[in-house]
């Protein structure tokens, strides 16, 4: 049985007198990718703060690991890459001196050959690593925290609408290299509005609409999530 | 490295790779430095002016040939004060004040104020000297230098990452506490060097000490300052706009709100207005040039029965001379009664324009610079008592002179022809009466007493930079 890396248990979250997330329940297996999809204010990026800790549930609760995000957030931090919607790290290091500066933040010491097997693990080409991130494409920026997260041996990662903003080659790409990770055991939490990428690369998908799950859609015996299932679903409540 | 080293070596390569905040740390520091080279030139300069001036003025003084002894009174002689070591950072109020002064006969010659309004103001702005720029100037440097730290990592989204990646927020900011910190310990180093070179020169390590660490707390205190405030804000334009106001305020208007405060709390008379009132009681003691002078009845009458004689020419002194001794005795003390009250009210302006260091720590760390260096308003009150009491023994020494050495009889007929002039005179060997005029600065206890207050003021503003810090971590958190 595959263990539960990431668990929502009855979370509920309220901003003044606002639900913004009501009684969700959901679990994400280790080695899994899960994707809440949802519209604009249905609360996805809100159930990712809560489990980033930025946000403290009303009730409920959310554990990553086993560790309680209310009392362990410390800890989990620790072990969790995420990556914003929007990655910068430091526009006047290169993408070697952004990884080692990060790591030495996080106390961690990685050799010189381990960043460059990373780098080229997630296919930054070579020509980039030393130059400034302040050239970097979106992609190349996302890249490079993939890479920090790969070496800092994250093994549950929280992606908040990781492939906006990307061409269509790179959202193949990047799909191809969140795939590769979670069959080498990373658990991918990720949050975005974009149906096709969400079932190209998720094993499960959540549909989080007004706070509440009112979807779950899984790979049966296919390579994706069926898209217009999920597509017909996410029309359906817009619509609402 | 931990990880508070580590931010604050990015800190620095991020100012490297960034310019801007390179050559603010540039030119602040070569600003510091030119203004301590150039402030320490001119004061040798003016020490050995002085010192030339001095032994010229006493030569000059002892040069003089046979004449009446009165004459010389008005003659008068310069005293120069040395500047204390530190006053090449400090000059406090030498700048206002001067550190000369002329004494004569009959009158103070302060070295005070052109106008007594200003006393308070002499904690205000002055020109480009080293203290002017490390309290004023550096603050505003370090704003531009550190404005963003925290800023632009919410603005560029790494303070997100650094914080869901686990980092103690606390090593955060104080790792770019450090590097802003040592960047301004760096526009310190003149102030540093200058202070060894004024150990080297006689002063107490203590005071050197003492002087460098207020400086030190001062950096620490607008560090803090300038680091709280970026990590409250979220956007860099709202951390500059915020803190360049917070230095108008408290580098600029406060300093100022309090020097005119106190000169409205505690107000003293104009320099006329001072003028008139020692005029009008002087005026009640009399002419001590004129012996006949209804004035100085009583005194006659009671040398004539000392003396057992009846008229003043029949006494065994120069009754002239002791007019001019009892008559300068009595101006003195008036002079020095009004001069005792402007000097208090002085002080009592200084000191409420000083508890404004509560309120901004650039009022704080001036009060304290000054005193310490030996450069405040308390040091020049001794050097014009120091000065006074010279002036009063010189002229009573020549009064003596006067009264001892030189017959009524030729003093009464000296205007009456060529001859009776020249009998009238004393030996040019009686001007041996000038005390040697040395002017110590005040040990460094009593100014590590007096200064104590106001380093206090400055550990209360480290005090307030912690839990500003404390609430910045929580906010960040």
């Amino acid at each position: 049985m595959q263990k539960d890396m990431i668990v929502a248990s009855s979370l509920c979250v309220r901003f003044a007198q606002q639900t913004v997330l009501d009684k969700v329940n959901f679990n994400v297996g280790q080695g899994e990718v899960f994707a809440l999809l949802g519209g604009n204010g249905a609360g996805k990026s809100t159930t990712l703060k809560t489990f980033l800790g930025t946000i403290a549930p009303l009730s409920g609760t959310a554990t990553v690991m086993g560790m309680s995000v209310s009392k362990d957030i410390d800890s989990i931090r620790q072990k969790v890459a995420y990556l914003p919607e929007s990655v910068m790290l430091y526009g006047h290091l290169t993408g070697i001196e952004n990884i080692k500066y990060f790591l030495s933040l996080a106390d961690i010491e990685k050799s010189a050959p381990d960043i460059e097997q990373a780098l080229m693990r997630v296919a930054l080409q070579k020509s980039a690593w030393c130059r400034p991130m302040s050239n970097y494409s979106k992609g190349m920026r996302q890249k490079t925290a993939i890479a920090l997260a790969l070496l800092r041996e994250a093994p549950v990662l929280f992606l908040d609408e990781p492939t906006s903003g990307l061409d269509p080659n790179a959202i193949d790409e990047f799909n191809r290299l969140i795939a590769t990770l979670a069959a080498d055991g990373a658990t991918v939490f990720m949050v975005t509005h974009d149906v096709y990428g969400a079932c190209q690369v998720a094993h499960r998908i959540g549909l989080l609409d007004n706070g509440k799950i009112v979807g779950m859609f899984e790979r049966k015996d296919q390579a994706h999530i069926d898209t217009e299932e999920v597509h017909a679903a996410f029309s359906a409540r817009s619509q609402q | 490295m931990s990880v508070i080293q580590q931010v604050t070596r990015d800190e620095w390569r991020f100012w490297h790779r960034t310019k801007l905040a390179a050559t603010i740390i540039i030119i602040g520091t070569l600003l510091t430095l030119v203004s301590g080279v150039v402030n320490t030139l001119e004061m040798q300069h003016a020490s050995h002016e002085r010192e030339h001036l001095q032994q010229s003025a006493q030569a000059q003084f002892l040069e003089q040939p046979d004449r009446h002894p009165h004459r010389m009174v008005h003659y008068g002689h310069y005293v120069f004060r040395t500047p204390s070591a530190l006053s090449i950072i400090e000059p406090g109020v030498d700048a206002f004040t001067g550190t000369s002064i002329f004494l004569e006969g009959h009158k103070q010659n302060t070295a005070m104020f052109a106008d007594q309004r200003q006393a308070s103001g002499m904690t205000r702005f002055s020109s480009l000297t080293p203290s002017f720029l490390l309290q004023v100037l550096v603050p505003l440097f370090i704003i531009l230098i550190g404005y963003a730290s925290v800023t632009r990592e919410k603005e560029a989204g790494t303070l997100n990452i650094m914080i869901t990646q686990g980092i103690n927020v606390w090593h955060l900011l104080l790792g770019k506490y450090f590097a802003l910190v040592s960047s301004g310990l760096l526009m310190l180093l003149p102030l540093i060097v200058a202070a060894v070179w004024a150990s080297i020169n006689g002063e107490s390590a203590l005071i050197t000490s003492s002087f460098v660490a207020g400086y030190i707390l001062y950096i620490l205190v607008w560090c803090g300052i300038v680091l709280a405030v970026s990590a409250v804000n979220q956007k860099n334009s709202a951390s500059f706009a915020i803190l360049v106001s917070l230095w108008i305020v408290l580098c600029i208007l406060l300093p100022r709100i309090g020097s005119s405060s106190a000169a409205a709390i505690a107000p003293s008379p104009s320099k006329l207005e001072a003028d008139f009132a020692v005029k009008a009681e002087l005026r009640k003691l009399g002419d001590g040039h004129d012996a006949s002078d209804p004035a100085f009845e009583q005194l006659k009458k009671n040398l004539l029965t000392k003396y057992n004689v009846d008229k003043v020419e029949d006494l065994p002194i120069n009754f002239r001379g002791t007019v001019a001794q009892y008559s300068e005795n009595k101006l003195t003390e008036i002079l020095n009664q009004f001069a005792e009250k402007r000097m208090q009210e002085e002080l009592e302006q200084a000191y409420i324009a000083r508890q404004f260091g509560w309120l901004t720590p650039t009022t704080a760390i001036r009060s304290f610079s000054m005193l310490i260096a030996g450069t405040s308003l308390e040091t020049h009150h001794r050097f014009l008592r120091e000065a006074e009491k010279l002036r009063f023994d010189f002229v009573q020494s020549l009064n003596k002179v006067h009264q001892d050495n030189l017959s009524y009889e030729a003093d009464a007929n000296r205007n009456k022809n060529a001859d009776a002039t020249k009998a009238a005179r004393v030996d040019a060997a009686n001007w041996q009466v000038l005390s040697e005029f040395s002017f110590k600065p005040d040990t460094a206890q009593t100014r590590l007493l007096r200064s104590a207050i106001y380093a206090l003021q400055l550990l209360f503003w480290c005090g307030l930079i912690v839990l500003l810090l404390r609430f910045a971590v929580r906010r960040i958190s």
